[in-house]
């Protein structure tokens, strides 16, 4: 029962912040709906029992990326004058109910008709139960488990990850640093 | 209750307790407080000029960089730390040294990354500014 | 734990390709000396390609092997689509070193971009699992992206950069959407494990799966320009230096093209041609028919050969969604595999030369910010005889003119379609490329006709190593041409990787 009450509180909370990111005109109050919206993901994710992910969630985004955008908005510093007048396009509108059909399909469609054996069996009992017998000493989403999965499990991936941040490393410097 | 949200019910008494707090405070600090506003209050006091202009500088873009630069070696951190609490089960598993020679390349590879910014000056702050 | 040392022999194209990356950004901050000489940087970034080369080629007839417990697969189309790659990179990388000398930009960083991102090319190619798809996908496009805006002069370089990385994003964000619908349809990320979730698809989970597998063809329609979602090809392709675009154009698309075959054919295989909502042969259709008219009509009015070739490549990308529409039939899929790798070899060579000599050209025009409007070539075949001989030749094979590397993929591709029951679509395709004769021709009529409006030579900068990738260009268009049989193992061999 906590759980349905915390879930509808988290969902709206991230939806709620994510329309606010893109309707509002101000960058920096876009900006301070992310950090609300990534705070509500954080919570679904301990719904999930997720709880590793839960805090790099915190620790990473609402961190670290939020810092890289605050900079960006204050390294564009852009005043109200140009930002723009609102403007209600027909396209606008086709936008957001194309966007909204789509996704609502694939959820209606899709997830719903899918875990409907699972929502009928109460997921937050699967949910404490998965915590329970996943791997000996290791319930689902500890960090044991994360550790188990990433570094044995995923070598390969988790190599390739080490490249990606390397070539992250120099396309930042090759296209943000002038002189080189 | 034995729900698996069971250990996450301190912080739900902390977040209540601190909500009821901050809002708490404020609104009767804002509420109880007296306020009389005068020239001489809103004015530089002993603490420096007067302020000139915006105060929304445009930021140079070498901020930008640093801050990119900082959540890559973060990310890097954030794979590390689960792989340093659990090095101990990877030994009594016989896995230690191919943990470790796992992340030993994982983070080699990030060091080519380091001294690449480091020689390029990227991390330089003192660097003239246009560059 | 699964990992085997063994696993890396079956990367091993990809694992060379890194140390060159590595190697090169060490040579950027150790080995440099004051000064602008850099002459050895390109010969080393394409000693590293000729090695990666010659490892795939020579494992071409090697046994196909599961690496890391199925994270990835060494196996034909992995192999051939490495060597695609590796070619690629190294006839981009001599293209790039006059180019970028000429330019004054030439650094290190430029060819070790490029090597990572051949490795996330190799590694794509050979990926059957989700997530490593991913990584490799994000390790090639960010590499792309940062080549894009290489030259930072100007504002169609810094356009190009931000229109290809916004959008791309947007479509690796849309491609992991499906990745995780996958997941909860399958459970696992592992391709091998999602055809058994579609095999076993009930009434439940049967539209998650289908949406899992549009989401996933969304995400990679975008990275091979698929209309409808081609919008960002033009000013990307126009706006990148011409050396990475011709890399862009070849790599990229191989590397993409090689993925979707796997993820629709491996995953979805069973249902391809069905009629209920798996069936995704007709939507494929829809879109390759949809591609090819798209990218040709939208081709002829340009002026700019730049630009004309960056609409003629939505248009080939229309001609390779044939073969994987002639692909999702039953069994046999010998021809249509074929004549996907067969092409995408064919493309490559093909379009690199072109870009190669719109690099030569650009070189000039660079410092003064204009476009190659067709008058610029105007000349050509007087004043490089040679240039203008090549340039002809690879028009011809872009069009699918015989005796050209062009028209044996386009004929291997069409036989493919008509095999598979995809008979209006390959008349469709027949069509199409004729049509798209006229804008390729009008490139040769311009070069040979039109008497140059300038004294000064119409290209700039130093020309032997350019001269030496063009000609390999060249050869290998005329090679593919008549004697296709020659290239045989190349593309029998990756029949292999869809087995049956």
């Amino acid at each position: 029962m906590a759980e349905t009450i915390l879930f509808y509180i988290f969902a709206i909370g991230v939806l709620f912040a994510g329309a606010q990111v893109v309707l509002r005109r101000n960058p920096v109050h876009g900006a301070l709906s992310l950090v609300a919206c990534f705070f509500f993901l954080a919570g679904t994710y301990v719904l999930l029992a997720a709880h590793l992910i839960a805090i790099l969630q915190i620790m990473v985004y609402a961190g670290a990326v939020m810092v890289l955008f605050v900079f960006v908005i204050m390294l564009l510093n852009l005043k109200d004058e140009e930002l723009g007048t609102p403007r209600r396009t027909i396209w606008k509108g086709i936008g957001l109910v194309s966007v909204v059909g789509a996704t609502g399909a694939v959820a209606w469609r899709g997830l719903g008709s899918a875990y409907d054996s699972v929502l009928a069996h109460g997921a937050a009992t699967q949910l404490t139960d998965m915590a329970k017998h996943t791997l000996p000493g290791a319930p689902f989403g500890s960090l044991k488990a994360v550790a188990h999965a990433v570094y044995l499990n995923s070598v390969l991936p988790f190599e390739l990850t080490s490249l990606l941040l390397l070539v992250a490393v120099v396309g930042a410097v090759v296209v943000a640093k002038g002189k080189i | 209750m034995d729900s698996y949200l069971t250990p996450y019910l301190p912080v739900l008494i902390l977040l209540v307790i601190a909500g009821v707090m901050c809002t708490a405070i404020s609104l009767l600090a804002g509420k109880l407080g007296p306020r009389r506003i005068t020239s001489v209050k809103e004015g530089a006091f002993e603490c420096g000029n007067p302020s000139t202009g915006d105060g929304h500088a445009r930021h140079s873009v070498r901020f930008y960089l640093v801050a990119l630069l900082f959540i890559v070696f973060d990310v890097e951190s954030v794979f590390v730390y689960p792989w340093g609490a659990m090095l101990h089960d990877f030994q009594a598993q016989h896995l230690g040294w191919f943990a470790f020679g796992e992340m030993m390349s994982f983070m080699a590879t990030l060091a080519l990354g380091l001294v690449y910014v480091w020689r390029k000056g990227a991390l330089n702050w003192s660097a003239d500014v246009n560059s | 734990m699964n990992f085997n040392p063994n696993d890396l022999v079956g990367i091993l194209p990809a694992v060379i390709l890194t140390l060159g990356g590595c190697a090169l950004m060490t040579t950027e901050v150790f080995l440099r000396k004051d000064g602008p000489d850099r002459r050895y940087q390109p010969f080393l970034a394409a000693v590293f390609g000729l090695i990666a080369l010659y490892v795939s080629l020579s494992q071409l007839g090697d046994p196909s092997a599961t690496l890391f417990a199925g994270a990835a697969v060494a196996d034909g189309i992995g192999r051939s689509i490495s060597a695609v790659v590796s070619g690629t990179l190294v006839l981009s990388v001599l293209l790039a070193a006059g180019y970028l000398e000429t330019l004054s930009a030439s650094r290190g960083e430029f060819y070790a971009l490029a090597l990572f991102s051949a490795a996330g090319m190799c590694l794509l190619s050979q990926a059957t699992d989700l997530i490593v798809v991913f990584i490799a996908l994000e390790v090639m496009s960010l590499a792309v992206y940062s080549l894009t805006a290489w030259l930072r002069k100007g504002t169609k370089p810094a356009e190009a950069a931000f229109k290809y990385f916004v959008l791309g994003s947007f479509a690796s964000a849309i491609f992991l959407y499906g990745a995780a619908l996958a997941f909860g349809a399958a459970g696992s990320t592992r391709i091998a494990d999602l055809a058994l979730a579609v095999r076993n698809a009930n009434a439940g989970s049967s539209m998650l799966v289908y949406a899992a597998g549009a989401l996933l063809t969304v995400g990679f329609a975008f990275k091979v320009a698929a209309f409808p979602f081609h919008m960002w090809v033009p000013d990307v392709y126009d706006g990148a230096p011409a050396p990475v675009t011709g890399f862009m154009a070849a790599g990229v698309k191989a590397a993409a093209f090689a993925t979707l075959a796997r993820i629709l054919i491996g995953g979805f295989g069973d249902v391809g041609a069905s009629m209920g909502p798996h069936g995704w042969q007709s939507l494929i259709v829809l879109l390759a028919g949809a591609t090819m008219l798209v990218g040709n009509v939208l081709a002829v009015p340009q002026r700019s050969v730049k630009r004309m070739l960056a609409y003629s490549s939505i248009a080939h990308a229309g001609y390779l969604l044939v073969s994987i529409a002639a692909m999702a039939g039953s069994e046999p899929r010998q021809d249509a595999v074929f004549g996907l790798v067969f092409y995408l070899a064919s493309y490559a060579a093909t379009v690199i030369g072109a870009f190669g000599i719109v690099a030569l050209i650009e070189r000039k025009l660079a410092p003064t910010g204009a476009s190659d409007d067709l008058t610029t070539w105007g000349g050509l075949a007087q004043k490089h005889p040679l240039l203008a001989a090549a340039m002809s030749l690879f028009m011809l094979s872009l069009a699918g003119v015989p005796p050209t590397a062009g028209f044996m993929g386009k004929l291997g591709i069409f036989r493919a379609a008509i095999e598979a029951g995809l008979v209006p679509l390959a008349i469709f395709g027949v069509l199409t490329s004729a049509a798209g004769l006229y804008y390729y021709l009008r490139v040769v009529v311009y070069i040979y006709m039109v008497p140059s409006t300038k004294p000064e030579p119409v290209v700039g900068g130093r020309m032997l190593t350019a001269g030496v990738a063009l000609a390999a260009c060249a050869v290998l268009v005329i090679w593919m041409g008549v004697q296709p049989g020659a290239f045989a193992t190349l593309t029998q061999s990756s029949l292999a990787g869809f087995g049956k």
